[in-house]
């Protein structure tokens, strides 16, 4: 399995993608010609035809065994540019008077636009038959080697927005005690639409002026900030990798806001250049060994790889591959690759 | 007979009786000696500068019996709202979401909290002994204060705003408090009501939340009781809809309750309100009046009935010239009761 952009001939495939994603994955519209605008996007990033702060990097997840996209997962350059880049702020009021002993502070949600500018840690899906073998882990954190080996194609601080809790039903307690006030819409509706680049017309909809959360449900309260159960293992994954809650929350269901500068990723800090050697004695990766793995990427921007590989196959200045997985990375023996334990060492 | 009049230091006593035996709640008057106490000083202050008071004003008035002695009732006028403070209030407004783009629009119901009635003439104090409530004394009680401006209505602003109960339940659990003042003051409505009466409603209104209130964001119980008046001030509603006030967009911070507004030439009492000169006689019969002298310190008023003529001069019972204090050629006020 390997990461690579995602080309011209992927379109089918991603729709494929995107019907299976369901609601929650805001940013996989299942709506062909939109997606297809979406890769064009992609493509013109990569060739840098279109300025720093509008592109989109979408990265397929490929079997070599079949050419089949199993995953995709997105870097945005920088938010909040073409559209307004919305969210609350959860932040406090106190009303105090000494007079009469009241001392209270409530939560309040500031609409704001805070976070324009911001690179983000975008759409993530992963079909499921190919949630094994640390693909996910893979199609994931394959993103922190772009980010350390490309840093000036992004802002200084990175942010991902986790899907906010829903229940099975699909309903979000937050979205029926807030947004749902303000225009008759079912929450998978809005959802779509927010898919389809309506966000922000929705947004605009949204109440402006500070929300009072005592003023909220109490299910809505309960879930400020409270990712979706399906996504608490992303949630962990960036936790592991620095990022943290930064105060803000997605308008919509509430799901939290994470960022965390890109210098500080784990990936990015931790990881080293080495010198390619090839090696057909190199070990073969066993996936079953969570810290025995390796992910290691070229340095090319435009024909972009990364696979996993054994950890021992790192000496102090080469990394031996076998000739296969020179190939699928696009390299010759003598050129560089960036690679770093997959996972952080201390078991978080 | 009744008789309004500006309340003494010798009322203390039977205000405070009257207080303890009414339901209604008037936030404006404590019951606590000593603040009552100031009311009547700052009142007492307000009649004797009269008309050439200027700043702000609080008149007190008291329902009397002259023939008893008892005191009936008490009704009050600010003649600026918040005494030179911010007078607070919730305007109910509505902000429309809308996207061409998807088609959709709606109308949002917003409480911002407002200044705007800051300085307008208020109405206030209104208590009354139960016994009188459906009586003339109802109406002498609120209305001689129609008559009072007309004897010095240079004092107040023509725009007069009246703060009627919301509504709570006998236990004082207030809906609209529970879902808005209560989630920042953790007080319970009586709590923070006694607080109003004792501290002053600007210093409670000062805590209240800043930012805008979505309506749709209340329970349904709090959203619905926004502008309705409470059971007990029924009458009061219906005497001031009578004299031309009308609900406007403001409520009580607190409790919700609607804030008539009316202007004063246009209220029913002043505009039908006519000045003679005083003839006091043995006179019986005609129609029912509410009848004041024009004195801005030494003010009174009563129901009498009168015969109204084309002159210059009309004729008023002995006793009630008497209870006036009027003397032949005096200037008196009259409105049809």
């Amino acid at each position: 399995m390997y990461i690579r952009p995602v080309q011209h001939s992927d379109l089918d495939a991603l729709c494929v993608l995107a019907k299976n994603s369901g609601v929650g994955v805001t940013s996989l519209p299942d709506n062909k010609q939109k997606m297809a605008a979406k890769l064009e996007h992609s493509l013109a990033s990569f060739e840098k035809t279109i300025p720093e702060p509008e592109r989109l990097y979408l990265f397929a997840l490929v079997d070599e065994e079949n050419d089949e996209v199993a995953g995709i997962c997105a870097l945005e350059a920088s938010i909040g540019h073409e559209d307004v880049w919305y969210n609350y702020h959860v932040g406090k009021s106190v009303h105090a008077s000494r007079d009469i002993g009241v001392h209270k502070v409530t939560k309040t949600l500031y609409l704001s636009n805070d976070l324009t500018g911001c690179s983000e840690i975008a759409t993530l899906f992963l079909m499921p038959d190919y949630r094994k073998d640390q693909n996910g882990q893979l199609l994931s954190r394959s993103r922190y080697m772009f980010l350390a080996e490309f840093p000036e194609l992004f802002g200084p601080e990175i942010i991902a927005e986790m899907r906010g809790y829903s229940d099975d039903n699909g309903d979000s307690p937050f979205w029926e005690s807030l947004g749902r006030h303000f225009f008759q819409m079912e929450f998978s509706d809005a959802d779509y639409l927010t898919g389809l680049g309506n966000k922000v017309f929705i947004a605009e909809l949204m109440p402006k002026f500070p929300i009072y959360v005592p003023m909220l449900s109490p299910e809505a309260q309960a879930v400020i900030g409270k990712v979706h159960p399906q996504t608490e293992p992303a949630l962990a994954m960036l936790k592991s990798e620095g990022f943290d809650f930064n105060g803000y929350i997605d308008i919509f269901d509430g799901g939290p806001s994470v960022s965390v500068k890109v210098k500080d990723i784990r990936a990015v800090k931790e990881s080293h250049v080495y010198l390619a050697g090839i090696s057909e004695k190199t070990p073969a990766p066993n996936y079953n060994e969570k810290h025995g793995l390796l992910l290691v990427c070229n340095r090319k921007l435009n024909d972009y790889r990364v696979i996993l590989v054994n950890k021992g196959a790192a000496g102090d200045d080469t990394l031996w591959l076998t000739q296969k997985q020179a190939d699928i990375l696009n390299i010759k023996e003598g050129d560089t690759v960036r690679a770093v334990a997959l996972r952080p060492t201390e078991a978080s | 007979m009744l008789v309004v009049r500006p309340s003494t230091f010798v009322d203390l006593t039977g205000i405070e009786r009257l207080l303890n035996d009414t339901d209604a709640r008037v936030t404006t008057l404590p019951k606590e000696r000593d603040k009552l106490s100031e009311k009547i000083s700052e009142s007492d202050d307000g009649f004797r500068s009269g008309i050439d008071g200027d700043g702000p004003a609080s008149f007190l008035f008291v329902l009397e019996d002259t023939d008893t002695g008892e005191l009936h009732g008490t009704s009050g006028i600010d003649t600026e709202a918040g005494n030179g403070y911010p007078f607070f209030n919730y305007r109910l407004d509505e902000i429309v979401h809308a996207s061409h783009h998807l088609n959709i629009s709606s109308k949002v119901p917003v409480l911002f909290l407002s200044h705007e009635l800051t300085g307008r003439t208020l109405l206030r104090s209104f208590s009354i002994d139960p016994q009188m409530r459906d009586t003339d004394g109802f109406d002498l009680l609120s209305r001689a204060r129609f008559m009072y401006m007309a004897a010095n209505p240079d004092r107040f602003n023509q725009e007069i705003i009246v703060e009627i109960q919301g509504i709570f339940d006998d236990k004082g659990v207030c809906p609209f408090w529970d879902a808005v003042g209560r989630r920042f003051f953790d007080l319970d409505f009586l709590t923070a009501d006694y607080y109003c009466s004792v501290k002053s409603k600007t210093f409670m209104s000062e805590l209240i939340p800043q930012h805008p209130v979505y309506v749709p964001l209340l329970p349904e119980e709090a959203a619905a009781n926004i502008a309705q008046n409470h059971a007990a001030a029924n009458r009061t509603c219906q005497l001031l809809y009578r004299e031309g006030f009308h609900k406007s967009k403001f409520i009580d911070p607190f409790d919700g309750g609607p804030v008539l507004k009316g202007q004063l030439k246009y209220t029913h009492t002043y505009s039908n309100i006519r000045f003679k000169n005083a003839k006091p006689s043995e006179v019986i019969g005609g129609m029912k009046y509410l009848i004041s002298n024009q004195s801005a310190h030494n003010f009174r008023c009563a129901i009498t009935t009168l015969v109204d003529g084309i002159g210059d001069s009309i004729r008023i019972p002995l006793d009630v010239a008497h209870a006036l204090n009027i003397r032949e050629g005096d200037q008196v006020a009259y409105s049809p009761l």
